[in-house]
């Protein structure tokens, strides 16, 4: 086990390399540069500050290699934009608000998803799989910024009928800050595992071994929690790596519209602003993250399921 | 009907079981009017090809089929005198894995991928036994070793992917006789198994059956393994019982045409009788609109005018030899030679062609 782990994080390690390359071939190719600001320069400034953060030297191998070589050592540098503030103090700083918002959107997710998707399985094709199904359709094909925005309408009847501040239309600070953001942002993601679990409980629910269940006259729920939903659930599992990545780096519009302040905002200002630094630091940062997630989700698999052997 | 003599009463008597299934063509009646019984200490062996409802039969009996699309539309299953039919239950005890246990054809398959061996034996003694988990692990491991799985303590460890698949079947048969039923029923326990293997399987079933006093009901379509097992037998087609009796009735006096077309189609290594394999001409009939006469008329050597247009009554030849076939009735002209014609033929239920 500890072997095969130590193999993946070296895979891991050349993926995040890869990613870390692409960024920033991308990032120099697209026109601009962090020095174009509103601000009214001569050229004398600009080569000066060109030079102090080493934009005059090529992009290639001397550039490239100084960026590498800072972020071996764990140093991101400074941001160009936001004066004196390093990259690695940002995500410090508001990664955790992304990740606390990630985990409880990811809870609600596979929770909801392994709920809601063995209940449709169930009731294949009586009235709660079609009302259900229905909503996952829509869960999957509304965007996020609709249900955000309907998500904080709803929190503001919610209070003004109440009289009171029930749940927080905006903001930071509590779990009660965290609930309505959380839930939209795992929406899709809970509407795309319904769907998987659905289909995997289908199969499931006439395999053999569940009609040698009840052969065995087992209870109907044991039937249902020790040999359909373990056995079902394996490929919602193997999805959940890529889907926490996917719901941690993907809440900028969630946080936006709630103001959380997150990493999401820092990294979609700094693709528009070029600002080299930061767009490097949240990329190779995100990308370990979903390396590392994907490795977590992988090793765990093992430990559910006996037939995969971590080795 | 099947004769009343017996000395013992039968454990469980089937009368006159039918089954529907509702599916886009049509309906489908896969069992149509099934009688049978089978006592203490007793092996029944339901023979039959694939399709002609020996499964169906059996896992009826078991709820095991799904309804809707499946349907019991007549018919009554008495275990121990006590209707079973359509309920799991009786007097508040759970009869499935309890007093009847099941068994089926794919070993690979019919078993929790991701639970223990052990734990699936242990499972029906907690919930139909009440014992520990403790206890019922315990007896777990006694009940792999009464089944000849060697190391069984190790071996109760293990998941199903570390086994082979005779193993796997007497995982199987230890979860099945866990809780020592009544009734062991063996829905082609052998089919997905190499003959060495096989051979292991049915003497093992024997061997429980005597120490236990279980009646078995063995559905196979192989006429090597009725032989080795059987006390009585039952052929099936077409969702009925076509005929009925000892072992001995079925392979010395088959009084069925399919009976003796059955015994054509399987391989002898007898000399003086071997000769090559004969198979059955043509395929069973549609069950979606079954014949009006006998099943079997369209593909039967010996079919006569009434075959085809009424469904032959039940012929009693001997106490537990019974027959649904035309040829058996009084007037029949010249019945074929190879058929078994008891001289108690006229005294059977007969009705005029």
């Amino acid at each position: 086990m500890w072997i095969y782990a130590g193999r993946r994080v070296i895979q891991g390690i050349i993926t995040v390399w890869f990613i870390a390359t692409a960024t920033f071939v991308a990032m120099h190719s697209v026109p601009g540069d962090p020095l174009l600001s509103d601000k009214a320069m001569t050229a004398e400034i600009r080569a000066n500050l060109a030079a102090k953060y080493g934009l005059d030297k090529p992009v290639f191998p001397d550039q490239y290699m100084t960026y590498i070589g800072n972020m071996l050592q764990g140093d991101f540098g400074i941001s160009f934009t936001q004066q004196n503030r390093e990259v690695n103090d940002i995500i410090r700083e508001h990664f955790p608000v992304s990740a606390a918002l990630g985990i409880l959107a990811v809870l609600f997710a596979a929770l909801g998803g392994i709920l809601w998707g063995a209940l449709t399985a169930l009731y294949r094709n009586k009235l709660p799989d079609i009302i259900i199904m229905f909503l996952v359709i829509l869960g999957i094909s509304v965007p996020s910024f609709v249900f955000a925005a309907l998500g904080q309408l709803g929190l503001v009847g919610l209070n003004s009928w109440a009289g009171q501040t029930v749940l927080p239309v905006a903001g930071w600070g509590t779990v009660s800050h965290m609930l309505v953001p959380a839930l939209v942002l795992g929406l899709s993601t809970m509407a795309f595992l319904t769907r998987l679990m659905r289909s995997s409980m289908l199969e499931i629910v006439n395999s053999d071994f569940v009609r040698t269940a009840k052969a065995k006259g087992l209870p109907p729920t044991r039937i249902f929690l020790k040999h359909q939903l373990r056995n079902a659930v394996l490929p919602v599992i193997t999805v959940l790596g890529p889907a926490i990545a996917a719901i941690t780096t993907g809440g900028f519009v969630v946080e936006l519209v709630f103001a959380i302040p997150g990493l999401g905002r820092y990294f979609v200002e700094a693709v528009q602003q070029s600002d080299y630094t930061v767009i490097m630091g949240t990329t190779v940062f995100y990308g370990a993250f979903l390396v590392f997630m994907v490795i977590l989700v992988d090793l765990v698999y093992g430990l559910i399921d006996p037939r995969v052997s971590v080795e | 009907m099947n004769s009343s003599a017996d000395t013992t009463d039968p454990i469980l008597k089937v009368s006159d079981l039918r089954v529907e299934f509702d599916t886009y063509g049509g309906i489908v009646q896969a069992v149509r009017g099934v009688n049978f019984e089978v006592s203490e200490g007793e092996t029944l062996a339901i023979v039959g090809e694939s399709g002609c409802g020996k499964s169906v039969t059996v896992q009826s009996l078991m709820g095991l089929i799904p309804m809707p699309p499946g349907r019991i539309t007549s018919g009554s299953a008495q275990y121990r005198g006590q209707e079973i039919l359509g309920r799991t239950r009786i007097n508040g005890r759970e009869l499935r894995g309890s007093e009847i246990g099941m068994i089926f054809q794919d070993p690979m398959t019919s078993l929790n991928p991701t639970m223990t061996i052990g734990d699936q034996i242990a499972e029906t003694l907690q919930v139909h036994r009440g014992f520990s988990k403790r206890d019922a692990a315990a007896r777990a491991v006694e009940l792999l070793s009464l089944t000849r799985i060697p190391e069984a303590e190790q071996r109760a460890q293990q998941y199903p992917f570390e086994f082979s698949g005779g193993m796997l079947q007497r995982a199987m048969i230890a979860t099945a006789i866990a809780c020592e039923p009544s009734v062991l029923i063996a829905d082609e326990p052998t089919t997905a198994l190499d003959v060495t293997i096989q051979a292991q399987i049915l003497d093992l079933l024997n061997d429980l059956q005597r120490d236990n006093n279980m009646a078995i009901i063995l559905i196979t379509h192989d006429l090597g393994v009725v032989a080795r097992m059987a006390d009585n037998v039952a052929v099936m087609y077409a969702g009925e019982m076509v005929e009925q009796g000892t072992a001995h009735d079925i392979f010395y006096r088959a009084a069925h045409p399919y009976t003796l077309g059955l015994r054509a189609a399987m391989p002898s290594n007898v000399d003086e009788t071997a000769q090559s394999l004969q198979p059955i001409e043509g395929s069973p009939p549609d069950l979606f609109a079954p014949p009006p006469g006998c099943g079997y008329c369209a593909r039967c050597p010996h079919a006569v005018e009434v075959c085809a247009t009424k469904p032959p009554p039940r012929f009693s030849l001997e106490a537990k030899h019974n027959v649904k076939c035309w040829q058996h009735h009084q007037d029949a002209p010249s019945p074929p030679t190879e058929l078994f014609l008891s001289s108690t033929t006229q005294a059977g239920d007969t009705a005029a062609p």
